[in-house]
């Protein structure tokens, strides 16, 4: 690998500097304290999840809906023993030009089963869960996709979840 | 623009922050480049009909018969995106 990613301009600068002006609503504040929960075990025990909003899926399933103004409130289960191969990204909210020569970058699956494997981690739980980040209807988005994607975690038996915004 | 504000400007006919909305969906946040997208769009689609090709009526006329409104709109951003993308001038970052 030659390229030299820091060179890549960045597609599109200042986009976020007018978010709150141009997306007027979308940006919310919670008064609401939810305290993080505490890790009952060491992490190379627990059994690791992974939610991310980069819209990877696996091929051949329903592609997420990122034509729809008002969002997509589906999650996808990505099976963790996937191999890079498996899987697909469907989003245009977010340079994926990285992401689709190493996904590892946006969604780094390859790096999670090898830190299980050498025990860093307990395991991992045997779905991921991906989702797409556009969506217009906080509301919605917090009562079932959040709620959705929770129990499904809980589910799975994770003991730990980490989470990474695209 | 969340739903909610989306749904007032309804209400309050605020027609300039809806359509507003729709070319900062099409264009990633840029309101010009969303304007450019929807002619980009129309162009390819009249394009597809200049030299009147057969087109199947019936399925349209089924299609628009028989759908829900809802289904059509959400067709109707589909197949902006279709023709966006046969332009092969693709200005979004990702992928359908």
């Amino acid at each position: 690998m030659t390229d030299n990613y820091n060179d890549m301009p960045q597609l599109r600068p200042g986009l976020w500097d007018t978010i709150n002006e141009r997306y007027p609503g979308v940006m919310i504040t919670k008064d609401d304290f939810i305290p993080l929960a505490q890790l009952k075990k060491p992490l190379s025990e627990a059994r690791l999840t992974f939610v991310s909003s980069a819209g990877v899926q696996p091929k051949r399933t329903m592609p997420f809906d990122v034509v729809h103004p008002v969002g997509d409130y589906s999650f996808r289960r990505v099976f963790s023993g996937s191999k890079v191969n498996d899987l697909e990204i469907h989003q245009i909210k977010y340079p994926t030009n990285g992401a689709s020569r190493d996904l590892n970058v946006i969604f780094p699956i390859e790096r999670l089963q090898e830190l299980a494997a050498e025990g860093v981690i307990g395991g991992l739980t045997p779905n991921f869960f991906s989702f797409i980040g556009y969506q217009m209807d906080p509301p919605t988005f917090e009562s079932t996709l959040a709620e959705d994607i929770a129990s499904a975690v809980v589910g799975d038996g994770a003991d730990a979840a980490l989470l990474c915004p695209a | 623009m969340s739903l909610h504000y989306l749904k007032e400007a309804v209400a309050n006919n605020e027609t300039d922050k809806l359509i507003r909305y729709v070319r900062l969906h099409l264009g990633d946040g840029n309101e010009t480049a969303g304007r450019n997208e929807i002619d980009k769009a129309w162009i390819e689609a009249l394009k597809a009909l200049l030299d009147v090709p057969t087109t199947d009526r019936a399925f349209v006329f089924k299609t628009l018969s028989e759908q829900d409104t809802a289904t059509l709109a959400h067709l109707f951003f589909h197949l902006h995106f279709y023709f966006v993308q046969r332009s092969g001038k693709w200005i979004h970052d990702g992928q359908l």
